[in-house]
This record gives structure tokens, sequence and C-alpha cells, in this order.
């Protein structure tokens, strides 16, 4: 059933929304896209790392999703089938671009290249608190492939398998992309506070 | 287990299912248990990038006026009387800024014209003083918009809106009954500089 | 001092955090950027207090107190230019989201403040300043050679001790006092607000006062080198001196008005309000 939120102030639910876009309701749809524009601008944000580009992939997936509002029945939560609109509208982009969206196993890339520790002596630990400002810059930095799994599995919550699903992999390889990115980030926020120290 | 054997099956076991044996070493190991740590974090750091970001307003316009050429919203469900609630600003932007931009129009139109020509063609010059009577309207969507983005600051914009509205009608009558006075003609442009500078303040709070 | 060698362009940023001092929920965040002469710097904070001050040397000090967690920083670089944000998280209100920036500058930087509620403040200045606030106070003095301005509904302005620059004010509601403040151009446009001009109008610049209703008053000294005009369509226009009439042609204006020089009329002094009374009074003699 879709989801029957009701708004403060007594406005259109979302379940209102959905009927009254239906009937070609001009602030219906506005609402709908008031109730979920963060989330998938953000998420094409971050699978981009490119703020012009993630809002023409955003006006792309609503789009998309408010021609086949007559077709939604509620199967599914309507959040849900939008995000996976998006999801896909990303990756159909990045395909176009050759990007790779998912990077295939590289022996040559080992997570332990840019650590250079001294063999036997304890990798310092990433410690206080990782602010969003750090992480964001890290994971724009990060490989498109590398990107693209860490932010469908831990930024948006999608497991392995709706990710295999998605973006056309196995869920070993899923999960083992996941680790290297994670790896990859935790390499750059490293590197990025000893730079900053450095500097004192 | 070694270090080694942990950390190759880490990407199997970093979200759960662990065994006993595993679970041991990375307890016991600094290594891999700082390892776990910082990996741990990363992800639940990552949260915090969930709808973090607003597209700008220029998505909604785009979209809207694609669902309105593709006759997806239909005749009775045209936008109509701005809602009380202020949650929505949609095409509403497009009105005042183009009451900006005809303001700002206004003001070079009417003080190029007016440098031109004699007083007494400038006393029959089509004047752009109308402008300022439409943007009642648009005042109230501004105000509308404003209250949506920060309603702490609605009052403050109204009251100044009238303050500058008043100041445009004093400024029209004066320049309309000394048509060869150019302080008078000073005035207007400066009142509509004003008015300007309010819709401009207003929309740069809310494009961010 | 670096530790290791840079390519002449490297940038760094710094960040402390710290949690000793401060209220329940603030939090103090510190960056630091390292600039190039003619540096750029702008500060757009919805709420909360921006407070500019120059400082030796080639770096740029922003320090903010954030007052609880429902905002951030955001803070980047592109080479010589600064961009810092507080960046409001969803449910954050003008208490919430509030955060208070003091910043040190190299004295050239160009500096951008935005805020509704603010206050302002800049000194000690030799780079252009842009003041924006919906409420805010806006303090600005000592700059030199700069060109300052502000925009503001009903904040009040003072700017102190400003010369050799452009000066370009618009308040709508909000008091303007200038205070030895002189320059090429200077021009204050207010709807109601207040005028009040202090100082003695330089040497060979142009002034404009303008108001809707508010009252125009500028207390100059008697050796002010001025060509004066005062309007005022509704309202009164007196002054304390006696003018020497204009060379230039002056029609009589509806309304009430005045003109003429004083001295060798080196800067041109305009005066006009719709309805508000002008006034240009003579400065006490100093007691020294």
């Amino acid at each position: 059933m879709a989801t029957a939120r009701k708004l403060q102030g007594g406005e259109l639910s979302e379940s209102e929304a959905i009927e009254r876009a239906k009937q070609g309701d001009g602030d219906a749809f506005e609402t709908l896209y008031d109730l979920h524009k963060r989330r998938v601008y953000s998420l094409c944000l971050r699978m981009t790392a490119n703020a012009a580009e993630a809002e023409d992939l955003t006006q792309e997936a609503f789009l998309q999703l408010f021609r086949k509002i007559g077709t939604f029945r509620g199967e599914s939560a309507f959040s849900t089938w939008l995000h996976r609109m998006a999801v896909n509208v990303v990756l159909m982009r990045l395909r176009k671009k050759n990007l790779p969206v998912v990077p295939l196993d590289d022996p040559l890339e080992t997570e332990e290249e840019s650590s250079k520790k001294e063999p036997g002596a304890p990798d310092p630990k990433l410690t206080g608190s990782v602010d969003r400002m750090q992480i964001q810059r890290a994971v724009d930095a990060l490989p498109p492939g590398y990107r693209t799994i860490f932010v469908l599995h831990d930024v948006e919550g999608y497991e392995h398998n709706e990710i295999a699903e998605l973006v056309g992999c196995s869920i070993g390889n899923s999960k083992s992309q996941l680790h290297k990115a994670r790896m990859k980030l935790r390499d750059l926020l490293k590197t990025s506070r000893a730079e900053k120290a450095e500097t004192r | 287990m070694t270090c080694r054997e942990f950390q190759e099956i880490l990407p199997e076991i970093i979200d759960g299912g662990q065994t006993f044996e595993q679970e041991m070493h990375w307890k016991s190991c600094q290594e891999c248990s700082s390892l776990v740590a910082d990996l741990t974090l990363i992800s639940k750091q990552a949260t915090m990038l969930r709808a973090s970001d607003t597209p700008s307003p220029r998505v909604w316009n785009s979209i809207e006026i694609t669902l309105r050429q593709e006759g997806l919203i239909r005749a009775g469900g045209e936008l109509a009387v701005v809602p009380a609630s202020g949650r929505r600003w949609s095409l509403r932007w497009l009105v005042p800024l183009t009451a900006a931009f005809l303001i700002s129009f206004g003001v070079a139109d009417y003080y190029m014209a007016s440098r031109q020509q004699t007083p007494t063609e400038v006393a029959g010059m089509d004047r752009p003083v109308t402008v300022a009577n439409p943007m009642d309207a648009d005042d109230s969507q501004l105000l509308e918009a404003v209250g949506a983005n920060a309603p702490a600051m609605r009052a403050t914009y109204e009251a100044n809106l009238k303050d500058v509205n008043a100041f445009i009608r004093d400024a029209e009558d004066s320049a309309k009954n000394n048509p060869g006075d150019e302080e008078a003609q000073q005035l207007l442009m400066e009142a509509y500089a004003q008015k300007n500078m309010i819709y401009e303040m207003a929309m740069d709070r809310s494009l961010r | 001092m670096m530790s290791k060698q840079r390519v002449e362009n490297l940038m760094l940023v710094v960040v402390v955090i710290t949690a000793t001092g401060l209220a329940s929920g603030q939090t103090h965040k510190e960056f630091r950027f390292t600039v190039h002469p003619g540096s750029n710097l702008a500060v757009a904070n919805p709420y909360g207090p921006i407070s500019v001050k120059s400082a030796a040397g080639n770096t740029v000090v922003v320090n903010a107190i954030l007052h609880s967690d429902k905002v951030e920083v955001d803070q980047i670089q592109h080479g010589n230019r600064i961009d810092i944000n507080s960046h409001l998280l969803p449910g954050a209100d003008a208490d919430s989201g509030q955060v208070e920036y003091e910043v040190l500058v190299p004295a050239d930087a160009s500096v951008s403040m935005r805020t509704s509620t603010g206050p302002l403040k800049a000194e000690k200045m030799r780079g252009d300043l842009t003041l924006e606030g919906t409420t805010a106070s806006v303090d600005v003095h000592d700059v030199m050679n700069a060109h300052v301005h502000v925009k503001t509904l009903s904040g009040p302005v003072v700017l102190t001790n400003i010369k050799g620059g452009h000066v370009d004010v618009t308040s709508v509601s909000g008091d303007v006092t200038l205070n030895t403040v002189t320059g090429p151009n200077v021009q204050v446009s207010s709807s109601s607000g207040k005028i009040i001009y202090n100082g003695d109008f330089g040497i060979g610049g142009d002034y404009s006062l303008t108001s809707h209703t508010g009252d125009i008053e500028a207390t100059a000294p008697p050796q002010a080198s001025i060509d004066v005009v005062a309007q005022s369509a509704k309202g009164t226009v007196d002054s304390d001196f006696s003018l020497e009439p204009r060379h230039t042609s002056f029609t009589t204006k509806v309304g009430s008005t005045f003109a003429g020089t004083m001295n060798k009329a080196l800067s041109l002094v305009k005066l006009n309000s719709f309805s508000g009374k002008i006034h240009l009074r003579k400065a006490p003699k100093p007691a020294y």
C-alpha cells in the first residue's frame, strides 16, 4: 500500500497526492516532488559528484515517475518505486558515459597501495568523528564504480542482492567492491587528516 | 587465524555473521580491530549523506513546464490562488523573478528615456509607472516563499515591502506631477531600486 | 612553518574541534586557509553574527561556533577564493541554526558577508567589502581605499572612518549613520530609515543622500568644501550655514529647497527626500 503519510497542517497526504496527480492535479505533483526531492537529488549527487548533472538526473527521474504515475497500484511504497527509478536513471547515464558502474576486480589495485605503513607497525585508527563534509569529499573522490556501490549500500541502504540486480553483478562482487570502496575511503580520510596535521 | 586470513574474509563478515574464531581474532588483534572499527565508522557515517542536499528551484520549474507541455497537468489542476500554507513556491518564482526584471528594466528604460527626452515628452511618455501596481500579487507570492523558507523573516519582509511600495507610489506621483524635475525622477529610481533589492535578497536566500 | 615542500598554489585547511568552554550542544570549529594577495572570502550565514578583521600574514582564519548539530559549516577553497556557508540541516531554526563567525583575513582581502539576523562587523580593511543583511546591524570602520557596499532591510548601519573608496548603502527602514566617511562616490538610499552624516565631505567627491520619509541630517565643519543641493517635496529643509549662490543653473523646485556653496565647493552633495526633514548642521568647534 502506498504510504499514507499525513503532512503537517492538514495538507495532502502522499496517497491523496498520488491519486490527485493521476487526475492531472499540478499541486499534487508538486507535493510528491517536495516530499522526495532531497532523497532523490542527494542520491544523484552522491553518485555523480556533479551538482548540475545531479539536477538533470533528478528532473529526469521525477519526469519518468510522473509519466508512469497512472500505472502505480500501490504494490510497493511509492518512495521505493521512485528511488529505484532514480537509481536506474543514474546508472543509465553512467553507462552512456562508459563509466564503470561496477569496477572489475583489478588484481593490480590493492587497498594497501596508499597506506604506506611499516611492516609490523600498527595502522593508526581513524579516531574522532568524521563529519559530513569530510566524508562527502572522500566519497566524491572515489572512482565512479566504487562510489556507486558505496552510495547504494551504505548511504541509501540497499542490500547486496538488490544492488546485484540493479547494477548487474553478483552478490559476492557487490560485497567485495563495497569493502574496497570502504578501504579506499579509509585511506582518503586518513591522508586528508595527515595533510592537515602536517601544516601545523 | 592470521590477520591476512581475517582480512580476506572481512568483506563477507563485516556486516554480520562472523564465527567465534573470527570474532576472537579481531577483538584480540589491534590491527584488525582498528580496521573493523574504521570501516564500521565509515559505513555508519555514510547515512549523513542521505537526503542531505536540496536541488535548486529550477528543477521543479523545468519539471512543471514539461508536465504541462505533455498534458499531464490538466486544466482542472492548474496552479490556482497561492495556498496559505506557503509550502509550495514553484512557478511562483518566475513571477517575482519577472517582477524584479521588470523593475530593473523599468528603472533603466525610464532613466534612459527621460535623459534623452524633453520635459514635455517625458510628461507624455508611456512610463513604466504601472509596473509597481501589478506587483501586489507578486509581493504576496514573494512573502509566501519567504514564509516557506525563513518564517522568522516574513514579517520583516512584509513591513519593508509596504514601506517601499509607499515610496514607489509617492515617487510616481511626484514624478508625474513634476515631469521636468530630475530629483523626482531620481527618487523614483531609488524607490524601484529598493524594491529590486528586496526581491533579490529574498530570492537569494531561497535559491541557495 | 610547513615541514614539506609544496607547490606554489597548494592551499591547506586545518580543522580543530573542541568542546571546552562552550554551552551544551555547541561546537567550535576553526578553519585555516593560505592565500595569495588579493584573495576573496564569501561568508553566508543565515542566522548569526559575522565579524571580519584584518590580520598580518597570508592566512585566512575562520572561527565558527555552531549552536547545535542542526547546522554545519561548508567550507571550500578554489585557488584564492574561499566560500564559507552555514548549511542548515532539516529541523534547523533561527536558534539551532545559528553559527557565530569570527574571521581574520589579510587586509587586502575582498570580503562578502550575508546574513539574515547578523550582526555584521568589519574593521581595518583595505579590500572591497559587501555586507548584506535582513535585520542585521552593520558596523564597519577603518576602511581605506576600498569599496563598501551595504544592503539591509531594517538593520541599522554605522560606517566610521571610511576613506578613499566608493560607498554605497541601501536601507529600507534601518537608520544609516556615516561618521567621517569620504570618498569619490558616497551614495546612501533609505526609505523610512534616518540618514545621519557627520564629516567634512572630503575633497572632490560626489555625495548623494536620498530618502522617502526618513529624515536626513548632515553635520559638517565650517571648513567643509561643498556644493550642496537639498530638496524635500513634502518635508522641511534647513541649513545652519549661509551658502554662496551656486554658479551652475538652479531652477526653483516644488517643495522646500536650498542650494549653495561653501568654500571652494570641491565636493558635490545632494540631499533629497520625499517627506523627510533635511537639516544641514554646523559641527560644534572642537574643544582643542
